[in-house]
């Protein structure tokens, strides 16, 4: 229960500003393309009521609109997949290493890096074996040609290789998050276990885990956010192709908006995804209420 | 608490945003009209406004502080300002996809910089119809400007015989090809489209790569089906027919070239990974040797001139196929060009701007060895300024001209246009039957046309 | 048994494990060097690509060395108004920076520590924005911009900028602010501490580590944001970095060299900012968590 009891100047003075900026920059520009996805309007010109004839179509009859849905899914589902993994290279780095400061540096470059550098660097890395491509030349050299594919162009594996790439640039951004939060339980717990003889891995069940309930909760949140705006790494690497192989929401979204000039019905996208984002928001709460419950 | 009010002013001018844009729609054209009016009053009024100072947004597509066009262009605008010490002139230099999306945003609220940049036909449609850009009808009948243009080239800028835009460029497709690599491999230069096919096989049996190109950027393909169905087709115009009614895309010519196309893609002429190759990764496999042919609007010439290949390239039109179609008729390009702003806050100093900017453009570029391909006339030797074989070739291809279409981002409107290019880019990642392609065209056709 | 004696047999039993855990120990050094390798690999790679030469380059053989050092490539990339475009970069990011952490943390710690009605509210009002993109926003941004006249000012990219990024911040925030004890702040105010002193003095000190995480967060996402700065920017002395690299990709040429040298020029500050800092944030950080 929150105890202290204020005015409502000071509420306002506390909330207002942060509030006043969301709201005018974010809620209502999202409220203005969930108005205009019931135009028929290009985006320049006159436009026209039509009310749900746009959700219509994208329901019943896109053909790139559900497979694009459920490429956003999965590259939600594999990004969350990432953070155990980088969970345990944070335990890693906390019980082996002496100064692990560097490490968790190093790994979290990529996150720096612009995507530009990251699509031009896997690009080049999944290229076919003829025009350089390390991959399938390592591929080659191992004994394992029946492997090798043209990564990016083949519609069965591009999208495999374009989560690859998000797991690969994240993994660092979700391991330091999961090892500050390490750091923040408290050594003397630790220290209480090990009189109790909890060592190890039983020590990080029954201490770490529970303790970094909220950090995980946090990652878990941000992997969902960064798949749903994959949108420049798919631009840089595939530009969503070949013919919608790898599009997502977000990139389904803009070739609508902007290229087919259609920004009424791109804009009726933008109102589904952020519906999905508020499914996604409850459903996360949800859950780790749950969690927090059964383990506090 | 100063700084609240502040903030709360702010939301209520988003809101007051929100309805505008509710409204914006239909209400905006008046004032479009308007301006369109002051225009033709606005030659009294130069005379008043001479003095002032006055900033001209110049958004543009030559970012690259390499690239010959950004030097020519700072070149001019630097000497202007100095002549018109009042006028200054922002460039906002953006590559070719961001310009194109920023100048949508900034349509969309009606906020277009004095000078953007639009695209011919069908793709400035949209920006003329809503009544965003200026009539350039008498500022191109002063100091002779409309007479330095190719004939004919302004009208794909025109509407209802007002001109819109002026181009920088006007190019056609040809194949380029690797000299060194042809004898190599012991193959001519092919007459028919079947000639090539075999070209393109022996080439692949001696393990030289046929042809490059930039799928990623999906109108490369495009630009090349093009021209096999203005082949096909046994001359230009299947597209307009498509338009007005008079043919569908289930026609036989269109089907032929579909086959035509997926025969050359079945053969292996197109590196592996095509898609994920842009525009330029593509052409980097021609400059650099790589691959023996190369389908490309001219504008291609001054990039492989610079590469080194230079020296060992020639050029050759697109051949028959089954018999069919002219190989002097070409896919021709009309190139990006400037457009004034309807709302110009600056009307007449920006016309007076771009007059003066075009008239000098084909001068500047010939000197800068950029004038294969430009909309302009030139006056002046190429072959005595230094311009290499190659671009002579080039410009002996553009003699042979006869006609032909533009490309299919021109012609259609750009929701049919998306759904071509993706069943194009189709044909690269899995074969597919002529009869379906087509189906995917007319759907998409009547879907986009109701 | 007294106490001394099992703190002795565990020091045994572990002294033990430590010397059974030696081969694991091996391994799992092995393990995160090799993740070093792939992590810091692309940064050295760039360095190699932005000395090459266009053909070198899209040649693409991964491992070779450049034939000779194109350092044209770099004073290329220095043409493009580099220092300007940095200043402006690193006066939007830290501007926007330091609102995001100013405003939301006194948004959450009211949301975690006020007692009021509406507090929930707020925080679901919050969340539905967590998530979205900022691309969908750029038309309707446009137009509330030009109607406040912020077209091409710095504060056209501050302003969203902080406003996407407080969603997340709050939302860290608060859930860090909740789980401070009452206890704190029920002796500040017997002491007769207000809620300004309370939170400028207890809370926020105490809520370093959260504070850094948002820093990162936000920092990362608009370091490289470019498609609100290109639409809402065009005024050549206003523009960020992210303009830099792609002023060299034109309509029909690429320099990728000079697009190279450009990203490691780019990257350069905010890496070696990122390596002085390291030891501070997770010193910061646990300096937190201790007094937490």
């Amino acid at each position: 229960m929150n105890v202290l009891k204020v005015s409502r100047l000071t509420i306002a003075a506390f909330v207002l500003p942060c509030l006043i900026i969301y709201v005018g920059i974010v809620f209502v520009p999202i409220i203005v393309s969930m108005y205009s996805g019931l135009l028929d309007w290009n985006g320049i010109g006159e436009s026209k009521f039509i009310g749900l004839e746009n959700f219509r179509n994208l329901f019943f009859h896109d053909p790139v609109f559900w497979p694009s849905v459920r490429r956003t899914l999965m590259f939600a589902v594999f990004s969350m997949a990432e953070i155990p993994v980088a969970l345990l290279v944070a335990i890693l780095l906390k019980r082996y290493v002496r100064r692990p400061n560097f490490l968790v540096s190093s790994y979290f470059l990529p996150v720096i890096l612009s995507v530009v550098v990251v699509g031009q660097l896997w690009k080049t890395i999944y290229n076919p074996a003829s025009m350089g491509g390390m991959l399938n030349q390592v591929l080659t050299t191992i004994g394992l040609e029946s492997w090798t594919h043209t990564w990016l162009t083949e519609p069965a594996v591009a999208m495999y290789s374009l989560y690859f790439v998000a797991l690969w640039q994240y993994l660092g951004y979700h391991t330091l998050i999961q090892y500050t939060g390490i750091l923040n339980v408290p050594e003397e717990i630790y220290e209480a276990a090990r009189i109790d003889g909890a060592e190890g891995f039983t020590a990080d069940r029954y201490i770490t885990f529970p303790n970094i309930i909220p950090i995980f909760k946090i990652s878990i949140v941000l992997a969902f956010i960064g798949s749903l705006q994959s949108f420049d790494m798919v631009m840089v690497m595939t530009g969503g192709g070949p013919a919608h192989a790898t599009d997502v929401i977000s990139t389904h979204m803009y070739n609508m908006s902007f290229l087919s000039m259609k920004y009424g019905y791109g804009s009726s996208i933008a109102a589904f995804l952020v519906v999905l984002c508020l499914a996604a928001t409850f459903l996360i709460n949800l859950i780790f209420s749950k969690l927090e419950k059964r383990f506090s | 608490m100063a700084k609240m009010s502040k903030l709360l002013s702010l939301v209520m001018t988003g809101t007051l945003a929100l309805s505008l844009t509710a409204c914006g729609g239909g209400s905006k054209t008046d004032e479009g009209s308007t301006s369109s009016n002051a225009s033709g009053t606005s030659s009294n009024t130069t005379e008043t406004v001479k003095e002032k100072n006055v900033t001209i947004t110049f958004q543009n597509i030559y970012p690259d502080p390499t690239d010959p066009k950004n030097k020519l262009m700072n070149k001019l605008v630097k000497q202007y300002e100095t002549d018109h010490p009042n006028i200054k002139i922002e460039l906002d230099s953006l590559n070719t996809d961001q310009q194109k999306l920023k100048l949508k945003t900034q349509a969309a609220s009606k906020e277009v910089p004095d000078i953007t940049v639009v695209n011919p036909a069908a793709q400035m449609q949209p920006f003329v119809d809503a009544k965003l850009l200026a009539p350039l009808n008498d500022m191109l009948d002063q100091n002779g400007l409309k007479d330095t243009f190719q004939d004919g080239l302004l009208d794909w800028y025109s509407f209802d015989g007002n001109t819109y835009a002026l181009p920088d460029g006007n190019n056609i497709g040809v194949v380029y090809y690797n000299k060194e690599l042809f004898d190599k491999a012991g193959v001519k230069v092919p007459t028919t489209f079947e000639e090539m096919l075999d070209v393109v096989k022996t080439l692949k049996s001696q393990k030289i790569q046929p042809m490059a190109i930039g799928e990623k950027d999906s109108w490369t393909g495009s630009f090349l089906f093009m021209n096999m169905l203005l082949r096909t087709n046994n001359g230009p115009g299947f597209l307009k027919d498509v338009v007005d009614k008079k043919k569908t895309f289930d026609d036989p010519a269109f089907k032929e070239a579909v086959d035509a196309f997926e025969n050359l893609v079945q053969a292996g002429a197109f590196q592996d990974g095509a898609t994920s190759f842009d525009y330029n990764a593509g052409e980097n496999l021609f400059k650099t040797g790589k691959a023996a042919m190369y389908y490309m609007g001219t504008w291609a010439t001054g990039g492989i001139e610079t590469s080194s290949v230079n020296g060992k390239v020639g050029v050759f039109k697109f051949p028959t196929i089954n018999g069919k179609g002219n190989p002097d008729e070409f896919m021709l390009a009309p190139g990006s060009a400037f457009a004034i702003s309807a709302d110009s806050k600056h009307l007449d100093e920006t016309k007076a701007f771009l007059n003066w900017f075009m008239i000098n453009f084909p001068k500047e570029a010939f000197e800068a060895k950029g004038a294969v391909g430009i909309g302009q006339k030139v006056d002046g030797d190429f072959k005595a300024a230094g311009y290499s074989d190659m671009a002579m070739d080039v410009l002996g291809l553009f003699k042979d001209v006869k006609g032909g279409d533009l490309a299919f981002d021109n012609t259609m409107n750009p929701g049919t246009a998306q759904v071509h290019l993706t069943s194009i880019q189709n044909l690269f990642a899995q074969k597919k039957d002529a009869t379906e392609v087509a189906k995917e065209h007319q759907a998409a056709f009547e879907a986009n046309n109701k | 048994m007294n106490t001394s004696s099992v703190v002795q047999l565990n020091q045994q039993t572990a002294t033990a494990r430590r010397r059974r855990f030696s081969v694991a120990k091996t391994i799992v050094i092995l393990f995160l060097s090799l993740l070093v390798v792939t992590q810091v690999y692309p940064l050295l790679w760039l360095v190699l690509y932005s000395l090459k030469t266009n053909e070198e380059i899209l040649s693409g053989s991964f491992f070779a060395l450049p034939h000779s050092f194109q350092w044209s490539n770099y004073s290329a990339a220095l043409e493009g108004n580099y220092v300007r475009y940095l200043l402006n970069s690193l006066f939007v990011t830290s501007v926007t920076m330091a609102a995001v952490i100013l405003l939301s943390s006194l948004c959450a710690f009211a949301i975690s520590r006020f007692r009021w009605k509406y507090g929930q509210v707020v925080m679901l009002l919050f969340l539905v924005g967590m998530m979205i993109p900022m691309q969908a926003t750029l038309l309707p941004l446009m137009i509330i911009f030009k109607n406040i006249h912020v077209l091409n000012t710095h504060l056209s990219l501050i302003l969203p900028y902080v406003a996407f990024a407080m969603p997340i911040a709050v939302f860290i925030l608060s859930g860090f602010m909740r789980s401070i004890p009452h206890e704190i702040e029920e002796s500040a105010v017997m002491d007769g501490a207000n809620v300004g002193r309370i939170f400028w003095s207890i809370i926020l000190p105490v809520s370093v580590p959260p504070v850094m995480t948002v820093c990162i967060l936000t920092f990362i996402n608009i370091w490289n944001e470019y498609i609100l700065a290109a639409t809402f920017i065009s005024s050549e002395k206003l523009k960020t970095l992210p303009f830099g690299v792609n002023s060299f990709v034109s309509q029909y040429s690429v320099n990728y060299g000079a697009i190279g040298a450009y990203l490691v020029l780019g990257a350069l500050p905010v890496i070696i900012i990122y390596f002085l800092l390291a030891d501070k944030i997770t010193q910061g950080m646990v300096a937190g968590a201790v007094k937490g």
